[in-house]
């Protein structure tokens, strides 16, 4: 730490830090933390978007509405709401699909971008482009290909005859929620190749060298000395796939609107549409608060696995 | 094998057939990655036709830049309505994402470096409590925007999304360059403030001038996230001529009688600046990211 004071400004440390995090911590605060708070406590009364009057919390000029105090009403009718808990089914089954999908492609996409080969610079910045595109556009792209009518995958089965009509990946339910999995970890996978390649890289080359004069195959190498090494970011990976798993929204908004039916219908897809399409924002924050709750929870976790990682092993 | 220490691998394919084994696998991968955007390509310079017929070509027997020429707003067709709106919108876009990235920069920068270098009190639970914010769903606090912009009277406006973009850029940019000032040695600002610097003398004449490649990473990452945020823009601007560019294609295909090719065109223009954006600085986003997130 600093502690050799020469200068002019003579400030502690600890004063010297928070002045420096004062904006950012006034910034969060006003834009994270007060939102959160007002929508916690939105999600316990009954808010109407046409009444203005009732309390408030009046500063400045300006007056938030607080609407009236119900309890735990709107959390009752969520539960109480079969949709509810089939769309919070739906969303464990998308999210442990995606995870699975997303952590093993990354990882065999690692392990080719791992290897020694022309090109390998060129193709760690084709890496990113699936992960740089707005999922409004990844879903578009998609649709390009998936597409009933004019889809190139369809056409592409059709040309080497393996199929004689072009298939609806969207008509049927579970057809359109595996897409959905599908095209959220193309482009999300890359996250996790740049991950799993930047934990590979800190591997110490003697241990597979060594491994190799005791006989050890290529996949004994990946079991015995790769996989155990990436352990610590294999669980970050795990986390944050679940956490954006969870919140997946804008391709469902662009690929299948949640349909056909309820069968895309997620529990972050169900929040939104009660919140914004049908303005009922009292059980609408109520749904998206069961998914913060779960992010919490996840949050610990996480912070947990940093932990770990700052203290020296053993 | 070459004597010297190396770091990172079990490889595979050193003989010929493995070799070329290895190539295969590498173009999959590419094939992978870039198709599906190098098809986007292909359908906005064909014409709708021909994306219909069966067989389908994969080589576009026609080329033709209409469907950019209709976005853009130099040929009239029957949905120029719509399409009227991505220019400005593109521009509302680039507005929005360069003001939330200057901001951040400013403000996450300062931060991360006092994270980075000082002790001082709150600073475990400040952090987790950050990190939760990382974490939160966006989602939920925009029925709170919602209503606090209405208040204000910010709805509708380029300000209203500003605000609500820093919500989730804003602890994002503090933990990246958290990261990246840690791999700075500390040495650096103790030898400065020996050669009579003041603690901010020491931050703003001396380690801010050598951490470029955070900065462009943080602001790099930044900007990308607004460029393609959706969710926000699509329901707190909903006033025509507001509101950013993903919105604009999402209700493009929405329309029923809007050609693919069209919406394409719209997607590839859209996609365009985010895309070459990670490409230049590719390098540097590789480096604070992974220090961002691996690190911790």
């Amino acid at each position: 730490m600093l502690r050799a004071g020469a200068g002019v400004l003579r400030l502690s440390e600890a004063a010297f830090a928070w002045l420096l995090i004062v904006p950012a911590v006034l910034g969060i605060v006003l834009v994270v933390i007060f939102p959160l708070a007002y929508s916690l406590w939105l999600s316990f009364t009954d808010v109407n978007l046409l009444r203005m009057g009732g309390p408030a919390i009046e500063a400045f000029g300006v007056r938030l509405p607080l609407y009236r105090w119900v309890g735990f009403r709107n959390y009752l009718q969520v539960f109480e709401d079969p949709i509810y808990w089939s769309s919070l089914w739906r969303t464990l089954y998308f999210v442990g699909a995606f995870v699975i999908e997303a952590t093993l492609v990354g990882m065999g996409m690692a392990l080719v971008l791992n290897e020694r080969f022309h090109g390998r610079p060129l193709m760690r910045s084709l890496l990113l482009v699936p992960w740089s595109l707005s999922r409004i556009v990844v879903g578009l792209l998609w649709i390009g290909i998936l597409d009933f009518e004019f889809g190139a995958l369809n056409g592409l089965l059709h040309q080497a005859g393996l199929i004689d009509g072009y298939i609806a990946f969207f008509k049927d339910g579970w057809s359109a929620l595996n897409v959905l999995v599908s095209v959220y970890m193309w482009n999300q996978a890359p996250f996790a190749t740049l991950l799993f390649l930047a934990g590979m890289q800190s591997i110490s080359e003697d241990l597979y060298t060594a491994a190799e004069v005791d006989g050890a195959g290529y996949w004994q190498r990946f079991f015995y000395i790769t996989l155990p090494a990436l352990r610590p970011i294999m669980f970050l990976v795990l986390v944050l796939c679940t956490v954006n798993g969870f919140l997946m929204l804008d391709l469902i908004f662009i690929l299948t609107m949640g349909g056909p039916g309820y069968d895309t219908t997620t529990v972050s897809w169900l929040g939104f549409q009660t919140s914004f399409r049908f303005f009922k924002l009292g059980p609408g924050t109520a749904i998206l608060y069961t998914l913060t709750a779960l992010c919490l929870f996840l949050t610990v976790i996480y912070h947990r696995l940093i932990l770990a990682r700052f203290e020296p092993e053993g | 094998m070459a004597p010297r220490a190396r770091r990172g691998g079990a490889y595979w394919a050193r003989s010929g057939r493995s070799r070329l084994v290895l190539y295969g696998l590498v173009a999959l991968v590419s094939l992978w990655l870039v198709g599906p955007f190098v098809w986007l390509f292909v359908t906005s310079i064909s014409y709708q036709k021909n994306l219909m017929a069966r067989p389908l070509a994969f080589i576009p027997p026609e080329v033709t830049w209409d469907n950019y020429r209709m976005v853009m707003g130099l040929m009239r067709f029957h949905a120029e309505g719509q399409a009227s709106k991505i220019l400005p919108s593109m521009w509302n876009t680039c507005v929005v994402a360069g003001v939330v990235t200057a901001l951040n920069l400013v403000v996450g920068t300062t931060a991360g470096y006092a994270y980075a270098r000082f002790r001082f009190p709150l600073k475990t639970f400040s952090l987790f409590a950050l990190l939760f914010t990382r974490m939160l769903p966006t989602i939920v606090l925009i029925p709170a925007f919602f209503l606090m912009l209405r208040t204000l009277g910010l709805q509708n406006t380029l300000t209203g999304l500003v605000i609500t973009y820093c919500s989730f850029t804003l602890p994002f940019t503090v933990w990246i360059m958290k990261a990246y000032f840690e791999t700075i040695p500390a040495d650096l600002d103790k030898s400065a403030l020996v050669d009579g610097c003041n603690r901010f003398q020491a931050y703003y004449k001396i380690v801010l001038p050598v951490s470029g490649p955070g900065l462009v990473a943080g602001g790099a990452f930044t900007f990308m996230l607004c460029w393609n945020e959706f969710v926000v823009a699509q329901v707190l601007n909903t006033k025509p001529g507001t509101t950013t560019l993903p919105p604009v294609i999402a209700g493009m295909n929405g329309q029923v009688n809007v050609d693919y090719s069209v919406i394409a065109a719209s997607g590839f223009l859209g996609a365009l600046p985010a895309v070459l954006l990670v490409l230049i600085f590719q390098k540097y986003m590789v480096q604070g990211l992974t220090a961002g997130s691996v690190k911790g």
